[in-house]
């Protein structure tokens, strides 16, 4: 008798772990291609796959977060990735299109395979539609330098500067581009200051090729720099020329002194890509297309430009202090 | 004296004791080391007085320059040194961003005494220097590899610790009024206080390199290591200290920063590596070691400042600057060499 239960006990449980496995196997396994987490901006993508992960796990499926180890090697180590979900029989598959020529081939392979793929950060809805994958989630630099013009244009800014410590990389000369037509677009002038490779991370020569530009050409009301510790060398320049006043500051992404100064009204805005919301949306969108059959009619998804100013700079404090900002 | 004898294949290095005997005279003036340098900033000012325009010249135009050069300056002193005595330090270029996250995490994020973070950023650059200036003289390795390594290990441990510790690769610091009024505020709105530390280390300097044995000392280890150590010069402790001296003077810089902009990142400093070496270049310290000064490196630090900053008061297209800066300097370099050669092998005519 009491064996007859522990049998009847060990076929109940067999059977329940084969039906486990088998939903297992339905629902969607997600793999995200990613950077180092120990990179700030790599970190905050990080905790939008983890707070994914939730609803992914709760209909049974999973989600595995494939990081590079270094990024010497960018193009052929994320194709490494990209073939390691393959060979993990993945279902759905995350993925930067970094650098195209070393990663499309891999996309592709796993499109074949029957995997279904959202590119994330880096890519275009071209490109997506090309590799044959549902979407792109990411940002757009020229459209973010757009916003950061338009946003001087509305506050009443007429002549805009943007000070470029790269000139000549392909996205910071899209964002001064995008901020120079956007300030155009409101009705007023913008140009752009390429530093010298001399100047490169020394904030005195940022600070002082600004002032000097400034006290020029009295005319430039808004300045703005292609990254966060550029600003800090910007504020100061522009606290030299003696412009607070009158002289608006903005910059693409931000750090802890850039929200200091918003929220002292010393800094107008800064322009941010929101890479958190680039890993949430995209895992579970991915899921829910592979788990339900939804499909976002929004192609693509730009989770940028977000503007923090002095409006939002509370809750992005907040935000930053959760580590999702 | 016990190196005169060390001294003698450096009297070029150290005409100050023969124009003392000769007493005053034009042609003694022009050979001094320095000379060439001050013709090459003379040339390049005036460029950017034709070019630019005369605001270039005026207090908050002068800032401009003089911030910068102050900044390179206190760098340029000790590399200058270092060259002079024949090694040279790159791990600069990772110490300025040690220095300044040291203590912006110390008193920016643990938000600890102001004087414990800046105790500890010099603290860190000594240790550097340490290693830097031990393994040179233990492993006899060139010193540029030497600090190429302590470039990278510096710059990694930086990126790591701030990421461990802080979450983040940018940490702000608030300076407290004392601190700010030391080491990071601008005098009349405009002047870096840093300014009056690099005059001040020039000053001192200048007493030490060539009216010191010191000086006699690194110049002869420049001209010949083996007999400057059989003169009885500590050649090796001569070394470690330059290195120390290096490394936390970069520290000390990279230490202003983060109080002056309230801010400091990982990322920052590595132009410094090139641009102090140019600098000292410029103001005509030999590459090969033996030869050069302390005002000759003023004058080269100022050089490349205006060079670097004169082009913002110019009309040139700004796509231009870095051919402009790197013609200038070229223009600046040549005029200094020719005119030391000239001045140098200038023999007055037989009474």
């Amino acid at each position: 008798m009491t064996m007859l239960t522990t049998m009847t006990k060990a076929f109940a449980t067999s059977v329940a772990i084969c039906l486990t496995a088998a939903s297992v196997a339905l629902a969607a396994d997600i793999a995200v291609v990613g950077g180092k987490t120990d990179d700030a901006f790599w970190s905050k993508i990080k905790k939008g796959v983890d707070d994914a992960r939730f609803v992914v796990e709760t209909n049974g499926g999973k989600v595995t977060y494939l990081q590079l180890q270094t990024y010497d090697n960018l193009g052929p180590d994320a194709a490494g990735l990209v073939r390691t979900a393959i060979s993990q029989g993945v279902t759905g598959l995350v993925v930067p299109n970094w650098v195209p020529e070393a990663e499309d081939e891999a996309i592709k392979a796993a499109a074949d395979s029957g995997i279904k793929i959202i590119l994330m950060n880096a890519g275009s809805l071209d490109k997506a539609k090309e590799l044959g994958a549902i979407n792109y989630v990411g940002s757009d630099e020229y459209l973010a330098g757009i916003a950061g013009g338009e946003y001087f244009g509305k506050n009443g800014q007429k002549n805009v500067l943007c000070v470029n410590t790269l000139p000549g990389s392909a996205n910071q000369e899209a964002r001064c581009k995008g901020v120079i037509d956007g300030i155009t677009k409101a009705g007023g002038t913008g140009k752009q200051l390429p530093l010298p490779a001399t100047s490169f991370g020394d904030p005195t020569a940022i600070a002082e090729a600004v002032k000097a530009t400034l006290t020029q050409d009295g005319s430039i009301d808004g300045v703005i720099t292609i990254g966060a510790g550029d600003a800090d060398a910007a504020a100061s320049g522009i606290q030299q020329a003696g412009k607070v006043e009158s002289v608006k500051l903005g910059s693409f992404d931000f750090n802890e002194a850039g929200l200091d100064r918003i929220k002292n009204s010393a800094q107008l805005f800064a322009v941010d890509q929101q890479p958190y919301l680039q890993s949430l949306l995209s895992v579970s969108l991915l899921a829910s297309h592979i788990d339900f059959g939804t499909d976002l009619p929004v192609k693509p998804v730009l989770t940028g430009p977000g503007i923090v100013d002095a409006s939002n700079i509370e809750s992005t404090l907040s935000g930053v202090s959760k580590g999702a900002r | 004296m016990s190196s005169k004898t060390a001294s003698q294949p450096l009297a070029m290095g150290q005409t100050s004791t023969s124009s003392n005997v000769s007493g005053f005279s034009v042609g003694g003036l022009f050979r001094r080391p320095e000379a060439g340098a001050f013709l090459g900033l003379f040339g390049v000012f005036a460029f950017f007085l034709v070019f630019g325009s005369i605001d270039f010249l005026k207090p908050a135009g002068a800032a401009s320059w003089l911030n910068v050069a102050a900044n390179l300056g206190i760098v340029a002193f000790p590399i200058g040194l270092l060259m002079i005595a024949g090694e040279l330090d790159i791990s600069i270029g990772s110490m300025i961003p040690a220095g300044s996250m040291t203590v912006a995490i110390i008193s920016g994020y643990y938000e600890l005494p102001i004087w414990l973070g800046i105790a500890a950023s010099l603290a860190l650059g000594v240790f550097v220097g340490l290693v830097n200036g031990i393994l040179v003289v233990r492993t006899n390795v060139p010193s540029l590899i030497v600090t190429l390594g302590t470039l990278f290990a510096v710059a990694g441990l930086v990126l790591g610790l701030s990421v461990l510790l802080t979450g983040t690769t940018s940490v702000a610091l608030k300076a407290p009024a004392l601190a700010k009024y030391l080491f990071g505020q601008f005098v009349a709105n405009t002047f870096q206080v840093i300014i009056f530390w690099w005059l001040a280390l020039t000053a001192l300097y200048v007493y030490v390199v060539h009216y010191s044995p010191w000086g006699n000392w690194i110049f002869a280890m420049g001209g010949d290591k083996i007999s400057a150590r059989n003169a009885g010069i500590p050649t090796a402790r001569l070394t470690i200290a330059l290195f120390v001296l290096s490394s936390t003077s970069a520290a000390f810089v990279g230490m202003c920063q983060a109080i002056l902009f309230n801010s400091a990142q990982v990322s920052a400093g590595m132009s410094f590596i090139f641009n102090s070496i140019i600098s000292v270049v410029v103001g005509g310290v030999l590459l090969t070691g033996g030869f050069g000064s302390i005002i000759g490196i003023f004058f080269g630090t100022i050089t490349f400042a205006v060079v670097n900053q004169g082009i913002y008061f110019t009309s040139f297209d700004r796509n231009w600057s870095s051919l402009i800066i790197g013609v200038m300097l070229l223009l600046a370099v040549l005029m200094n060499n020719t005119f030391r050669s000239m001045a140098l092998s200038y023999s007055p005519k037989k009474k």
